[in-house]
Protein backbone atom coordinates (compact mmCIF):
# COMPACT_ATOMS: atom_id res chain seq x y z
CA UNK A 1 0.00 0.00 0.00
CA UNK A 2 2.65 2.49 1.00
CA UNK A 3 4.70 1.34 -1.97
CA UNK A 4 1.70 2.23 -4.09
CA UNK A 5 1.44 5.73 -2.69
CA UNK A 6 5.14 6.15 -3.13
CA UNK A 7 4.91 5.18 -6.76
CA UNK A 8 2.02 7.55 -7.35
CA UNK A 9 3.99 10.37 -5.78
CA UNK A 10 7.08 9.50 -7.82
CA UNK A 11 5.06 9.57 -11.03
CA UNK A 12 3.49 12.90 -10.21
CA UNK A 13 6.88 14.31 -9.22
CA UNK A 14 8.27 13.41 -12.64
CA UNK A 15 5.42 15.01 -14.54
CA UNK A 16 5.16 18.02 -12.20
CA UNK A 17 6.86 20.51 -14.57
CA UNK A 18 4.19 19.79 -17.13
CA UNK A 19 1.42 19.85 -14.49
CA UNK A 20 2.49 23.37 -13.47
CA UNK A 21 2.54 24.34 -17.13
CA UNK A 22 -0.88 22.79 -17.63
CA UNK A 23 -2.31 24.91 -14.85
CA UNK A 24 -0.56 28.19 -15.62
CA UNK A 25 -0.30 28.12 -19.38
CA UNK A 26 -3.40 26.13 -20.36
CA UNK A 27 -6.08 25.70 -17.71
CA UNK A 28 -6.01 29.23 -16.30
CA UNK A 29 -5.74 30.99 -19.71
CA UNK A 30 -8.44 28.70 -21.05
CA UNK A 31 -10.87 29.65 -18.29
CA UNK A 32 -9.85 33.31 -18.25
CA UNK A 33 -10.38 33.78 -21.97
CA UNK A 34 -13.82 32.15 -21.72
CA UNK A 35 -14.77 34.59 -18.96
CA UNK A 36 -13.29 37.61 -20.74
CA UNK A 37 -15.22 36.73 -23.87
CA UNK A 38 -18.27 37.95 -21.93
CA UNK A 39 -16.52 41.10 -20.72
CA UNK A 40 -15.47 44.49 -21.94
CA UNK A 41 -11.73 44.47 -21.28
CA UNK A 42 -9.17 46.94 -22.61
CA UNK A 43 -6.33 46.18 -20.14
CA UNK A 44 -6.55 49.70 -18.69
CA UNK A 45 -9.56 49.01 -16.49
CA UNK A 46 -10.65 45.67 -14.99
CA UNK A 47 -12.89 43.36 -17.04
CA UNK A 48 -16.54 44.37 -16.96
CA UNK A 49 -19.23 41.76 -17.60
CA UNK A 50 -21.40 42.61 -20.61
CA UNK A 51 -23.01 39.27 -21.46
CA UNK A 52 -23.01 37.97 -25.02
CA UNK A 53 -22.41 41.31 -26.75
CA UNK A 54 -19.15 40.21 -28.35
CA UNK A 55 -20.74 37.05 -29.68
CA UNK A 56 -23.62 39.08 -31.12
CA UNK A 57 -21.12 41.36 -32.80
CA UNK A 58 -19.27 38.35 -34.22
CA UNK A 59 -22.54 36.90 -35.52
CA UNK A 60 -23.41 40.21 -37.14
CA UNK A 61 -19.95 40.37 -38.74
CA UNK A 62 -20.36 36.86 -40.11
CA UNK A 63 -23.73 37.84 -41.60
CA UNK A 64 -22.26 40.98 -43.14
CA UNK A 65 -19.07 39.30 -44.33
CA UNK A 66 -16.93 41.96 -42.63
CA UNK A 67 -14.25 41.77 -39.96
CA UNK A 68 -14.59 38.31 -38.43
CA UNK A 69 -16.75 37.16 -41.32
CA UNK A 70 -14.13 38.23 -43.82
CA UNK A 71 -11.41 36.57 -41.75
CA UNK A 72 -13.38 33.30 -41.74
CA UNK A 73 -13.78 33.43 -45.50
CA UNK A 74 -10.09 34.19 -46.01
CA UNK A 75 -8.98 31.42 -43.67
CA UNK A 76 -11.45 28.95 -45.19
CA UNK A 77 -10.28 29.76 -48.70
CA UNK A 78 -6.67 29.29 -47.65
CA UNK A 79 -7.28 26.06 -45.72
CA UNK A 80 -9.62 24.42 -48.24
CA UNK A 81 -7.12 24.92 -51.04
CA UNK A 82 -3.76 24.58 -49.32
CA UNK A 83 -4.52 21.41 -47.33
CA UNK A 84 -5.81 19.19 -50.19
CA UNK A 85 -3.15 20.54 -52.54
CA UNK A 86 -0.40 19.88 -50.01
CA UNK A 87 -1.68 16.31 -49.54
CA UNK A 88 -1.69 15.71 -53.28
CA UNK A 89 1.74 17.25 -53.69
CA UNK A 90 3.19 15.48 -50.65
CA UNK A 91 1.94 12.07 -51.80
CA UNK A 92 3.05 12.81 -55.35
CA UNK A 93 6.58 13.83 -54.41
CA UNK A 94 6.96 10.93 -51.97
CA UNK A 95 5.79 8.49 -54.64
CA UNK A 96 8.31 9.90 -57.08
CA UNK A 97 11.04 9.59 -54.45
CA UNK A 98 10.13 5.96 -53.85
CA UNK A 99 11.04 5.07 -57.41
CA UNK A 100 14.42 3.47 -57.66
CA UNK A 101 16.32 6.06 -59.57
CA UNK A 102 19.85 7.27 -59.23
CA UNK A 103 20.38 10.33 -57.06
CA UNK A 104 17.28 9.72 -54.96
CA UNK A 105 18.91 11.26 -51.87
CA UNK A 106 19.68 14.45 -53.79
CA UNK A 107 16.09 14.86 -54.97
CA UNK A 108 14.80 14.17 -51.47
CA UNK A 109 17.06 16.88 -50.08
CA UNK A 110 15.97 19.38 -52.73
CA UNK A 111 12.28 18.74 -52.06
CA UNK A 112 12.75 18.92 -48.33
CA UNK A 113 15.09 21.90 -48.06
CA UNK A 114 12.43 24.62 -48.54
CA UNK A 115 10.56 23.37 -45.48
CA UNK A 116 13.51 24.16 -43.21
CA UNK A 117 13.76 27.75 -44.43
CA UNK A 118 12.59 29.99 -41.56
CA UNK A 119 9.17 31.51 -42.25
CA UNK A 120 10.50 35.05 -41.87
CA UNK A 121 13.10 34.38 -44.57
CA UNK A 122 10.77 32.50 -46.91
CA UNK A 123 8.19 35.27 -46.61
CA UNK A 124 10.78 37.89 -47.56
CA UNK A 125 11.93 35.65 -50.39
CA UNK A 126 8.44 35.12 -51.80
CA UNK A 127 7.51 38.78 -51.52
CA UNK A 128 10.43 39.40 -53.84
CA UNK A 129 9.83 36.43 -56.18
CA UNK A 130 6.19 37.46 -56.53
CA UNK A 131 6.73 41.18 -56.86
CA UNK A 132 4.11 42.34 -59.38
CA UNK A 133 6.57 44.55 -61.24
CA UNK A 134 10.05 43.01 -60.99
CA UNK A 135 9.34 39.52 -59.68
CA UNK A 136 10.80 36.57 -61.51
CA UNK A 137 7.56 34.60 -61.55
CA UNK A 138 5.65 37.29 -63.41
CA UNK A 139 8.53 37.47 -65.80
CA UNK A 140 8.29 33.71 -66.40
CA UNK A 141 4.53 33.99 -66.88
CA UNK A 142 5.09 36.72 -69.40
CA UNK A 143 7.57 34.61 -71.31
CA UNK A 144 4.88 31.96 -71.86
CA UNK A 145 2.37 34.67 -72.82
CA UNK A 146 0.41 34.28 -69.57
CA UNK A 147 -0.95 37.40 -67.86
CA UNK A 148 1.05 38.97 -65.03
CA UNK A 149 -0.43 38.60 -61.54
CA UNK A 150 -0.67 40.92 -58.55
CA UNK A 151 0.10 38.15 -56.02
CA UNK A 152 0.54 39.61 -52.51
CA UNK A 153 -0.72 42.98 -53.71
CA UNK A 154 -3.89 41.58 -55.26
CA UNK A 155 -7.35 41.69 -53.71
CA UNK A 156 -8.53 38.76 -55.83
CA UNK A 157 -9.09 35.04 -55.47
CA UNK A 158 -7.98 32.86 -58.36
CA UNK A 159 -10.12 29.89 -57.38
CA UNK A 160 -13.39 31.70 -56.75
CA UNK A 161 -15.71 33.90 -58.79
CA UNK A 162 -15.69 36.62 -59.93
CA UNK A 163 -11.96 36.81 -60.62
CA UNK A 164 -11.07 33.31 -61.79
CA UNK A 165 -7.33 32.94 -62.36
CA UNK A 166 -6.46 36.39 -61.07
CA UNK A 167 -3.95 35.32 -58.45
CA UNK A 168 -4.16 37.46 -55.34
CA UNK A 169 -2.64 37.57 -51.87
CA UNK A 170 -4.15 34.34 -50.56
CA UNK A 171 -3.20 32.43 -53.69
CA UNK A 172 0.36 33.63 -53.17
CA UNK A 173 0.24 32.38 -49.56
CA UNK A 174 -1.02 29.00 -50.80
CA UNK A 175 1.81 28.79 -53.29
CA UNK A 176 4.27 29.59 -50.52
CA UNK A 177 2.81 26.90 -48.25
CA UNK A 178 3.05 24.30 -51.02
CA UNK A 179 6.72 25.09 -51.43
CA UNK A 180 7.21 24.05 -47.80
CA UNK A 181 5.42 20.69 -48.16
CA UNK A 182 8.64 18.79 -47.37
CA UNK A 183 7.70 17.94 -43.79
CA UNK A 184 4.65 15.96 -44.78
CA UNK A 185 6.49 14.51 -47.75
CA UNK A 186 9.05 12.95 -45.42
CA UNK A 187 6.27 11.33 -43.43
CA UNK A 188 4.67 9.94 -46.59
CA UNK A 189 8.02 8.67 -47.76
CA UNK A 190 8.58 6.76 -44.52
CA UNK A 191 5.06 5.33 -44.74
CA UNK A 192 5.58 4.20 -48.33
CA UNK A 193 8.73 2.43 -47.21
CA UNK A 194 6.64 0.50 -44.66
CA UNK A 195 4.18 -0.87 -47.24
CA UNK A 196 4.76 -4.65 -47.51
CA UNK A 197 6.08 -5.67 -50.88
CA UNK A 198 3.68 -8.63 -51.05
CA UNK A 199 0.78 -6.25 -51.49
CA UNK A 200 2.23 -4.91 -54.71
CA UNK A 201 3.15 -8.39 -55.88
CA UNK A 202 -0.36 -9.68 -55.19
CA UNK A 203 -1.88 -6.72 -57.02
CA UNK A 204 0.42 -7.30 -59.94
CA UNK A 205 -0.55 -10.98 -60.09
CA UNK A 206 -4.17 -9.89 -60.20
CA UNK A 207 -3.29 -7.89 -63.27
CA UNK A 208 -3.32 -4.43 -61.69
CA UNK A 209 -1.37 -1.89 -63.69
CA UNK A 210 0.78 0.92 -62.33
CA UNK A 211 -2.10 3.30 -61.75
CA UNK A 212 -4.37 0.73 -60.11
CA UNK A 213 -1.60 -0.38 -57.80
CA UNK A 214 -1.18 3.25 -56.77
CA UNK A 215 -4.92 3.74 -56.13
CA UNK A 216 -5.65 0.38 -54.53
CA UNK A 217 -2.43 -0.28 -52.62
CA UNK A 218 -0.42 2.88 -52.03
CA UNK A 219 -3.27 5.27 -51.27
CA UNK A 220 -5.17 3.00 -48.82
CA UNK A 221 -1.90 2.13 -47.09
CA UNK A 222 -1.08 5.83 -46.78
CA UNK A 223 -4.54 6.75 -45.53
CA UNK A 224 -3.51 7.02 -41.83
CA UNK A 225 -0.84 9.54 -42.81
CA UNK A 226 -3.21 11.37 -45.13
CA UNK A 227 -5.61 11.61 -42.23
CA UNK A 228 -2.87 12.93 -39.96
CA UNK A 229 -1.92 15.46 -42.64
CA UNK A 230 -5.54 16.51 -42.98
CA UNK A 231 -6.01 17.15 -39.25
CA UNK A 232 -2.62 18.84 -38.72
CA UNK A 233 -2.91 20.79 -41.97
CA UNK A 234 -6.30 22.12 -40.95
CA UNK A 235 -5.07 23.17 -37.52
CA UNK A 236 -1.92 24.72 -38.94
CA UNK A 237 -3.65 26.67 -41.68
CA UNK A 238 -6.29 28.03 -39.32
CA UNK A 239 -3.44 29.19 -37.08
CA UNK A 240 -1.25 30.55 -39.89
CA UNK A 241 0.14 33.81 -38.59
CA UNK A 242 3.77 34.70 -39.22
CA UNK A 243 3.70 34.58 -43.03
CA UNK A 244 0.36 36.41 -43.12
CA UNK A 245 1.70 39.11 -40.81
CA UNK A 246 4.90 39.62 -42.78
CA UNK A 247 3.52 39.62 -46.33
CA UNK A 248 0.82 42.12 -45.34
CA UNK A 249 3.16 44.11 -43.07
CA UNK A 250 0.91 43.33 -40.13
CA UNK A 251 -2.23 44.77 -41.70
CA UNK A 252 -4.04 41.99 -43.58
CA UNK A 253 -4.03 44.27 -46.61
CA UNK A 254 -4.70 44.56 -49.51
CA UNK A 255 -8.30 45.41 -48.72
CA UNK A 256 -8.42 42.89 -45.85
CA UNK A 257 -7.96 40.18 -48.48
CA UNK A 258 -5.30 38.41 -46.43
CA UNK A 259 -6.79 39.16 -43.04
CA UNK A 260 -6.75 35.63 -41.63
CA UNK A 261 -8.35 34.67 -38.35
CA UNK A 262 -5.12 34.63 -36.36
CA UNK A 263 -4.06 38.05 -37.62
CA UNK A 264 -7.50 39.53 -37.03
CA UNK A 265 -7.42 38.13 -33.51
CA UNK A 266 -3.94 39.48 -32.88
CA UNK A 267 -4.82 42.94 -34.16
CA UNK A 268 -8.07 43.08 -32.18
CA UNK A 269 -6.23 42.15 -29.00
CA UNK A 270 -2.95 44.00 -29.26
CA UNK A 271 -3.72 46.90 -31.54
CA UNK A 272 -7.33 47.72 -30.65
CA UNK A 273 -6.87 46.41 -27.08
CA UNK A 274 -10.26 44.75 -27.39
CA UNK A 275 -9.41 41.69 -25.30
CA UNK A 276 -13.02 40.64 -24.80
CA UNK A 277 -13.86 40.62 -28.50
CA UNK A 278 -10.61 38.78 -29.28
CA UNK A 279 -11.29 36.22 -26.57
CA UNK A 280 -14.77 35.56 -27.92
CA UNK A 281 -13.26 35.08 -31.35
CA UNK A 282 -10.66 32.66 -30.03
CA UNK A 283 -13.37 30.61 -28.38
CA UNK A 284 -15.48 30.42 -31.51
CA UNK A 285 -12.37 29.36 -33.36
CA UNK A 286 -11.65 26.70 -30.76
CA UNK A 287 -15.19 25.31 -30.88
CA UNK A 288 -15.07 25.28 -34.66
CA UNK A 289 -11.78 23.38 -34.69
CA UNK A 290 -13.13 20.93 -32.14
CA UNK A 291 -16.19 20.20 -34.27
CA UNK A 292 -14.18 19.97 -37.47
CA UNK A 293 -11.66 17.59 -35.87
CA UNK A 294 -14.46 15.45 -34.45
CA UNK A 295 -16.16 15.28 -37.86
CA UNK A 296 -12.88 14.30 -39.50
CA UNK A 297 -12.37 11.53 -36.96
CA UNK A 298 -15.92 10.32 -37.56
CA UNK A 299 -15.58 10.15 -41.34
CA UNK A 300 -12.10 8.62 -40.98
CA UNK A 301 -13.68 5.27 -40.05
CA UNK A 302 -14.89 4.99 -43.61
CA UNK A 303 -11.68 5.66 -45.43
CA UNK A 304 -8.67 5.31 -43.12
CA UNK A 305 -7.21 1.80 -43.06
CA UNK A 306 -5.15 0.94 -40.03
CA UNK A 307 -2.89 -2.02 -40.39
CA UNK A 308 -2.95 -4.66 -37.66
CA UNK A 309 -4.09 -4.08 -34.11
CA UNK A 310 -0.92 -2.44 -32.84
CA UNK A 311 -1.99 1.12 -33.39
CA UNK B 1 11.49 -2.20 -49.08
CA UNK B 2 10.55 -2.76 -52.63
CA UNK B 3 8.46 -0.50 -54.74
CA UNK B 4 6.82 -0.31 -58.12
CA UNK B 5 9.33 0.02 -60.92
CA UNK B 6 9.72 3.56 -62.17
CA UNK B 7 8.01 4.82 -65.25
CA UNK B 8 10.33 5.74 -68.14
CA UNK B 9 9.55 9.38 -67.51
CA UNK B 10 10.40 9.08 -63.81
CA UNK B 11 13.76 10.69 -64.05
CA UNK B 12 12.54 13.61 -66.10
CA UNK B 13 9.66 14.38 -63.78
CA UNK B 14 11.98 14.19 -60.77
CA UNK B 15 14.49 16.54 -62.32
CA UNK B 16 11.81 19.05 -63.30
CA UNK B 17 10.14 19.04 -59.88
CA UNK B 18 13.45 19.25 -58.06
CA UNK B 19 14.43 22.21 -60.20
CA UNK B 20 11.17 23.99 -59.37
CA UNK B 21 11.64 23.39 -55.63
CA UNK B 22 15.27 24.41 -55.62
CA UNK B 23 14.95 27.45 -57.83
CA UNK B 24 13.67 30.01 -55.27
CA UNK B 25 16.58 29.35 -52.91
CA UNK B 26 19.13 29.27 -55.70
CA UNK B 27 17.74 32.50 -57.10
CA UNK B 28 17.87 34.10 -53.66
CA UNK B 29 21.51 33.18 -53.09
CA UNK B 30 22.62 34.19 -56.59
CA UNK B 31 20.79 37.49 -56.44
CA UNK B 32 22.13 38.24 -52.97
CA UNK B 33 25.56 38.31 -54.59
CA UNK B 34 24.64 40.68 -57.42
CA UNK B 35 25.59 44.36 -57.38
CA UNK B 36 22.60 46.53 -56.52
CA UNK B 37 22.81 48.21 -59.91
CA UNK B 38 22.40 44.88 -61.68
CA UNK B 39 19.28 44.09 -59.65
CA UNK B 40 17.75 47.32 -60.88
CA UNK B 41 18.93 47.33 -64.49
CA UNK B 42 18.89 43.65 -65.33
CA UNK B 43 17.14 41.73 -62.54
CA UNK B 44 16.59 38.55 -64.56
CA UNK B 45 20.19 37.81 -65.51
CA UNK B 46 21.10 34.47 -64.01
CA UNK B 47 24.70 35.05 -62.96
CA UNK B 48 25.93 38.02 -60.97
CA UNK B 49 27.80 40.53 -63.11
CA UNK B 50 30.40 40.37 -60.38
CA UNK B 51 30.32 38.44 -57.12
CA UNK B 52 29.45 41.17 -54.66
CA UNK B 53 30.36 39.58 -51.31
CA UNK B 54 30.29 43.02 -49.75
CA UNK B 55 26.47 42.84 -49.80
CA UNK B 56 26.78 40.57 -46.79
CA UNK B 57 29.07 42.93 -44.95
CA UNK B 58 26.71 45.80 -45.69
CA UNK B 59 23.65 43.83 -44.56
CA UNK B 60 25.31 42.89 -41.29
CA UNK B 61 26.31 46.49 -40.70
CA UNK B 62 22.88 47.85 -41.59
CA UNK B 63 21.41 46.23 -38.48
CA UNK B 64 22.76 45.33 -35.05
CA UNK B 65 23.42 41.85 -36.36
CA UNK B 66 25.69 40.61 -33.61
CA UNK B 67 23.31 41.76 -30.94
CA UNK B 68 20.40 40.03 -32.67
CA UNK B 69 22.50 36.90 -33.05
CA UNK B 70 23.46 36.98 -29.39
CA UNK B 71 19.81 37.31 -28.39
CA UNK B 72 18.82 34.45 -30.68
CA UNK B 73 21.53 32.21 -29.23
CA UNK B 74 20.50 33.08 -25.68
CA UNK B 75 16.90 32.37 -26.53
CA UNK B 76 17.62 29.14 -28.38
CA UNK B 77 20.19 27.92 -25.84
CA UNK B 78 17.91 28.53 -22.87
CA UNK B 79 14.95 26.96 -24.62
CA UNK B 80 16.91 23.85 -25.60
CA UNK B 81 18.05 23.33 -22.01
CA UNK B 82 14.51 23.93 -20.77
CA UNK B 83 12.86 21.60 -23.23
CA UNK B 84 15.30 18.74 -22.91
CA UNK B 85 15.26 18.85 -19.10
CA UNK B 86 11.55 19.25 -18.54
CA UNK B 87 10.31 17.04 -21.37
CA UNK B 88 12.57 14.11 -20.52
CA UNK B 89 11.46 14.20 -16.87
CA UNK B 90 7.80 14.32 -17.81
CA UNK B 91 8.17 11.69 -20.51
CA UNK B 92 9.82 9.38 -17.98
CA UNK B 93 6.89 9.86 -15.65
CA UNK B 94 4.47 8.93 -18.42
CA UNK B 95 6.48 6.08 -19.91
CA UNK B 96 8.25 4.28 -17.08
CA UNK B 97 6.44 4.92 -13.79
CA UNK B 98 3.04 3.31 -13.15
CA UNK B 99 0.76 5.61 -11.21
CA UNK B 100 -2.91 6.37 -10.89
CA UNK B 101 -4.24 8.87 -13.38
CA UNK B 102 -1.31 8.46 -15.72
CA UNK B 103 -3.38 7.52 -18.74
CA UNK B 104 -5.99 10.21 -18.13
CA UNK B 105 -3.33 12.90 -17.87
CA UNK B 106 -1.58 11.59 -20.94
CA UNK B 107 -4.86 12.01 -22.80
CA UNK B 108 -5.00 15.61 -21.56
CA UNK B 109 -1.45 16.11 -22.82
CA UNK B 110 -2.43 14.91 -26.29
CA UNK B 111 -5.51 17.14 -26.22
CA UNK B 112 -3.39 20.23 -25.52
CA UNK B 113 -1.61 19.60 -28.83
CA UNK B 114 -4.87 20.18 -30.65
CA UNK B 115 -5.63 23.38 -28.76
CA UNK B 116 -5.11 26.44 -30.95
CA UNK B 117 -2.66 28.88 -29.41
CA UNK B 118 -5.13 31.75 -29.82
CA UNK B 119 -7.31 30.51 -27.02
CA UNK B 120 -4.56 30.82 -24.44
CA UNK B 121 -2.62 33.68 -26.05
CA UNK B 122 -4.16 36.69 -24.31
CA UNK B 123 -4.35 35.43 -20.70
CA UNK B 124 -0.93 33.83 -21.06
CA UNK B 125 0.47 37.15 -22.22
CA UNK B 126 -1.12 39.01 -19.31
CA UNK B 127 0.04 36.38 -16.83
CA UNK B 128 3.65 36.52 -17.98
CA UNK B 129 3.43 40.31 -17.92
CA UNK B 130 2.17 40.17 -14.34
CA UNK B 131 5.17 38.01 -13.50
CA UNK B 132 7.39 40.83 -14.76
CA UNK B 133 8.56 38.94 -17.83
CA UNK B 134 7.30 41.40 -20.44
CA UNK B 135 10.08 42.73 -22.63
CA UNK B 136 12.41 40.00 -21.51
CA UNK B 137 13.71 36.94 -23.33
CA UNK B 138 12.74 35.04 -20.19
CA UNK B 139 9.09 35.31 -21.27
CA UNK B 140 9.99 33.02 -24.15
CA UNK B 141 12.42 30.77 -22.29
CA UNK B 142 10.63 30.13 -18.98
CA UNK B 143 7.65 28.29 -20.54
CA UNK B 144 10.03 25.77 -22.14
CA UNK B 145 10.93 24.60 -18.62
CA UNK B 146 7.31 23.56 -18.19
CA UNK B 147 7.33 20.99 -20.96
CA UNK B 148 5.96 20.82 -24.46
CA UNK B 149 3.34 18.23 -25.40
CA UNK B 150 4.91 17.40 -28.75
CA UNK B 151 8.41 16.74 -27.36
CA UNK B 152 7.05 14.88 -24.34
CA UNK B 153 5.12 12.63 -26.70
CA UNK B 154 8.20 12.05 -28.83
CA UNK B 155 10.40 11.17 -25.85
CA UNK B 156 7.74 8.98 -24.25
CA UNK B 157 7.49 6.90 -27.42
CA UNK B 158 11.24 6.47 -27.33
CA UNK B 159 11.42 5.60 -23.63
CA UNK B 160 8.75 2.93 -24.17
CA UNK B 161 11.07 1.08 -26.53
CA UNK B 162 13.78 0.65 -23.85
CA UNK B 163 13.44 -2.88 -22.34
CA UNK B 164 11.96 -2.95 -18.84
CA UNK B 165 14.63 -5.50 -17.82
CA UNK B 166 17.21 -2.70 -17.81
CA UNK B 167 15.19 -0.80 -15.21
CA UNK B 168 14.75 -4.03 -13.22
CA UNK B 169 18.49 -4.57 -13.24
CA UNK B 170 18.93 -1.03 -11.97
CA UNK B 171 16.44 -1.65 -9.18
CA UNK B 172 18.31 -4.78 -8.13
CA UNK B 173 21.43 -2.67 -7.93
CA UNK B 174 19.58 -0.39 -5.53
CA UNK B 175 18.74 2.47 -7.87
CA UNK B 176 15.56 4.43 -7.35
CA UNK B 177 13.47 5.89 -10.17
CA UNK B 178 15.65 9.00 -10.22
CA UNK B 179 18.79 6.89 -10.48
CA UNK B 180 17.28 4.78 -13.26
CA UNK B 181 16.28 7.95 -15.09
CA UNK B 182 19.73 9.53 -14.84
CA UNK B 183 21.97 6.52 -15.20
CA UNK B 184 20.07 4.16 -17.49
CA UNK B 185 17.33 5.85 -19.50
CA UNK B 186 18.95 9.19 -20.31
CA UNK B 187 22.26 7.76 -21.59
CA UNK B 188 20.34 5.35 -23.84
CA UNK B 189 18.14 8.11 -25.22
CA UNK B 190 20.65 10.45 -26.80
CA UNK B 191 19.13 10.08 -30.31
CA UNK B 192 15.69 11.13 -29.09
CA UNK B 193 17.12 13.88 -26.87
CA UNK B 194 19.10 15.15 -29.85
CA UNK B 195 15.90 15.31 -31.89
CA UNK B 196 14.19 17.39 -29.22
CA UNK B 197 17.20 19.69 -28.88
CA UNK B 198 17.39 20.11 -32.65
CA UNK B 199 13.69 20.83 -33.10
CA UNK B 200 13.61 23.27 -30.19
CA UNK B 201 16.69 25.08 -31.45
CA UNK B 202 15.10 25.53 -34.86
CA UNK B 203 11.77 26.55 -33.35
CA UNK B 204 13.48 29.24 -31.26
CA UNK B 205 15.65 30.38 -34.14
CA UNK B 206 12.54 30.80 -36.32
CA UNK B 207 10.10 32.10 -33.73
CA UNK B 208 8.54 35.35 -34.79
CA UNK B 209 5.20 35.63 -33.00
CA UNK B 210 6.79 35.17 -29.56
CA UNK B 211 9.16 38.15 -29.87
CA UNK B 212 6.45 40.18 -31.62
CA UNK B 213 4.20 39.67 -28.64
CA UNK B 214 6.63 39.87 -25.74
CA UNK B 215 9.53 42.11 -26.75
CA UNK B 216 9.40 45.85 -27.27
CA UNK B 217 13.01 46.88 -26.76
CA UNK B 218 15.08 46.58 -29.99
CA UNK B 219 18.12 45.67 -27.89
CA UNK B 220 16.41 42.41 -27.04
CA UNK B 221 15.20 41.40 -30.49
CA UNK B 222 16.34 38.04 -31.80
CA UNK B 223 17.32 37.63 -35.45
CA UNK B 224 13.91 36.49 -36.71
CA UNK B 225 12.23 39.62 -35.43
CA UNK B 226 15.14 41.87 -36.34
CA UNK B 227 15.08 40.50 -39.86
CA UNK B 228 11.40 41.28 -40.22
CA UNK B 229 12.06 44.87 -39.16
CA UNK B 230 14.88 44.97 -41.67
CA UNK B 231 12.64 43.57 -44.42
CA UNK B 232 10.03 46.24 -43.89
CA UNK B 233 12.48 49.15 -43.70
CA UNK B 234 14.88 48.08 -46.48
CA UNK B 235 12.31 46.85 -48.98
CA UNK B 236 13.91 48.88 -51.76
CA UNK B 237 17.43 47.59 -51.05
CA UNK B 238 16.91 44.15 -52.54
CA UNK B 239 20.57 43.14 -52.45
CA UNK B 240 20.83 43.77 -48.70
CA UNK B 241 17.48 42.20 -48.00
CA UNK B 242 18.38 38.99 -49.82
CA UNK B 243 21.80 38.86 -48.20
CA UNK B 244 20.19 39.22 -44.78
CA UNK B 245 17.60 36.54 -45.54
CA UNK B 246 20.29 34.18 -46.82
CA UNK B 247 22.42 34.81 -43.77
CA UNK B 248 19.45 34.00 -41.54
CA UNK B 249 18.61 30.80 -43.42
CA UNK B 250 22.13 29.46 -43.85
CA UNK B 251 22.75 28.21 -40.27
CA UNK B 252 19.52 26.21 -40.35
CA UNK B 253 20.39 24.68 -43.70
CA UNK B 254 23.87 23.77 -42.45
CA UNK B 255 22.33 22.32 -39.30
CA UNK B 256 20.00 20.26 -41.45
CA UNK B 257 22.87 18.82 -43.47
CA UNK B 258 24.87 18.02 -40.34
CA UNK B 259 21.97 16.28 -38.64
CA UNK B 260 20.01 14.94 -41.59
CA UNK B 261 19.31 11.50 -40.12
CA UNK B 262 18.16 12.78 -36.73
CA UNK B 263 16.13 15.40 -38.49
CA UNK B 264 14.27 13.20 -40.96
CA UNK B 265 13.77 10.36 -38.48
CA UNK B 266 12.30 12.79 -35.97
CA UNK B 267 9.76 14.06 -38.46
CA UNK B 268 8.90 10.61 -39.75
CA UNK B 269 8.34 9.03 -36.32
CA UNK B 270 6.25 11.82 -34.86
CA UNK B 271 4.09 11.82 -37.96
CA UNK B 272 3.61 8.11 -38.15
CA UNK B 273 2.90 7.63 -34.49
CA UNK B 274 0.67 10.65 -34.28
Amino acid sequence: MSANIRRNLTGIAFVSPWLIGLGLLFAYPFAASLYWSFCRYDLLSPPEFIGTQHYQRLAAEIAAGEGFGRAIWNTGYFALLSVPLSIALGVGLATMLSWKVRGQAVYRTLFFLPSVVPVVASSALWIWLLDPRDGILNRLLESVAAPRQLWFKGATEAMAPPDWFDFGSKDALILMSLWGVGNFMVIYLAAIGDIPEQLYEAAELDGAGRLRRFWHVTIPMLSPVIFFNLVMGMIQSVQAFTQVYIVSEGTGEPAAWSLMLSLHLFLSAFQDLDMGYASAMSWLLFVFLLIATALLFRTSRNWVHYQGAGR
Amino acid sequence: MSLPKPHPLAHTSLVVSAAIFAFPLLWMVLSSLKPSTQLVEDPYAFWPRQWQWSNYVEAVQAMPYLRYLRNTLLLAGGSVVGSVLSCSLVAYGFARVRWRGRNVLFGVLIATMLLPWHVTMIPRFLLLRELGLYNSLAALVVPTFLGDAFYIFLLRQFFLTIPEELSEAGRLDGLGEWGIFCRIIMPLSTPALATVALFQFIASWNDFSGPLLYLSDPDKFPLAYGLEQFVSSYSDQTHLLLAAATLFTLPIVILFFLTQRTFLRGIATTGLKG
